[in-house]
């Protein structure tokens, strides 16, 4: 997967950043063959480290089989894999745990997550 | 400096809704045949900028918009006071036949999108006869929730932000980057707990289960578009919607749940054929 693209800088990732400059936390992607921990900082993600892991600890985990993060992260997704709460209504991804970071910056989120799509993708905001 | 003006002119009005007073908002733009629109949950009738600026429609229709009570420059009740505030199916329905009345709007040609996509349904049920068509956008005849709305009003959490990014979600990554901007701004500037309470209808009050049933076609022709990215109110559930009823449905291709704000251009090349056929 490439959740460690995460990492690389870029204008997007920049001005994302400004939409949650008072973000810090640590949450998990699961594909449920790997699990991704990431953690940010001030809205600039500091680390994303790839599992298996003895005894992660994270706010919240985005769980999803691999091919639904796969087509969520096609250059033009189809429908009902371009967003994470629609994948949410098909029951395909999951949120667990302390969700209060996630809600409270969702379109933070879904666009930083986003961003890892083939560039020329439009999510930009 | 030279300006580009639009043929949109808003006014304000007193209806009686309820045996209250509600200050209420409207655009209109165009003459002809009444088009009366209706905007989603939790947003206002700027969704609508683009029908109210459409040379071929303004030529046979009348477009109006209001904003509904509590919503963009539409007042609450006199006399109101933060509240729990919850739309339910009779109030909706009330505050549209009030709207009607107040304007003398005699067989308007309704259009909503999303819950009013599905007053409609409940208007077909109940009044066919005052209609001259009515047209679902983003139609189902019911919505289980599948997300928890309480995060849509916290006090520990920005109402506008995290509004904004639910409407983001439902709209098509095809669609052009500046209409998504401004239709999710519309989100973002909604009052507290407005959108939440709108859901009530959507997911609670305003479901309609059998009722569907008693939908007759031929005393109110109505039509049914449901963008393909819509995950809220799917083409599938709008298909099975137009099975019931005995009717086509048309699925639009590269819009999500906001067709005529998100992507006018590609909304309007589906709405033009329809209104041929009204007008």
């Amino acid at each position: 997967m490439m959740f460690e693209n995460l990492l690389v800088k870029n204008s997007v990732r920049d001005s994302l950043s400004r939409m949650a400059q008072y973000l810090n936390t640590t949450f998990m992607i699961s594909t449920i063959e790997n699990e991704y921990l990431i953690n940010i900082e001030k809205g600039i993600v500091q680390n994303v480290e790839e599992g298996p892991f003895v005894m992660p600890s994270f706010v919240f985990k985005l769980t999803a089989p691999k091919n639904e993060w796969l087509m969520f992260l096609q250059h033009t997704p189809k429908p009902g894999s371009h967003d994470i709460i629609a994948m949410l209504r098909r029951n395909v991804l999951k949120f667990e745990g302390d969700l209060y970071p996630l809600m409270s910056h969702l379109l933070y989120f879904k666009l930083l997550l986003a961003s890892l799509r083939p560039e020329g993708n439009k999510n930009e905001n | 400096m030279k300006i580009e003006k639009e043929p949109i002119s808003g006014q304000y009005g007193k209806f009686k809704i309820d045996g209250l007073d509600y200050r209420i908002y409207w655009e209109e733009a165009g003459q002809g045949v009444p088009l009366l629109c209706l905007h989603t949950a939790g947003s206002d009738g700027r969704q609508y900028r683009a029908l109210l600026n459409d040379k071929k429609i303004l030529e046979r229709f009348r477009v109006i918009v209001f904003d509904m009570p509590w919503h963009g420059k539409s007042s609450p009740p006199e006399n109101a006071k933060i509240q729990n505030y919850k739309l339910s199916t009779d109030f909706y329905i009330s505050q549209i036949m009030s709207f009607i009345d107040g304007l003398e709007l005699i067989k308007p040609v309704v259009m909503g999108c999303s819950i009013g996509g599905r007053i409609i349904l409940h208007l077909a049920i109940n009044f066919p006869e005052k209609f001259r068509a009515l047209i679902g956008l983003q139609s189902a005849g019911h919505l289980d929730p599948y997300y928890d709305i309480s995060w849509l009003h916290r006090q520990d959490v920005h109402g506008g932000e995290v509004c904004g990014g639910i409407a983001y979600g439902l709209m098509a990554p095809t669609s052009p980057e500046s209409h998504k901007f401004e239709t999710m701004w519309h989100y973002m500037q909604g009052g507290p707990g407005i959108f939440k309470g709108d859901l009530f209808f959507y997911k609670f009050d305003g479901n309609i289960g059998n009722e569907i049933k008693k939908i007759d076609n031929s005393k109110c022709p109505i039509y049914l578009l449901t963008g393909e990215y819509d995950y809220s109110a799917t083409p599938e559930e709008t298909k099975s919607l137009a099975n019931t009823i005995g009717i086509e449905m048309t699925k639009m291709k590269n819009v999500g749940h906001f067709p005529m704000s998100e992507n006018p251009k590609e909304f309007l090349k589906y709405l033009h054929p329809v209104l041929n056929k009204i007008s």
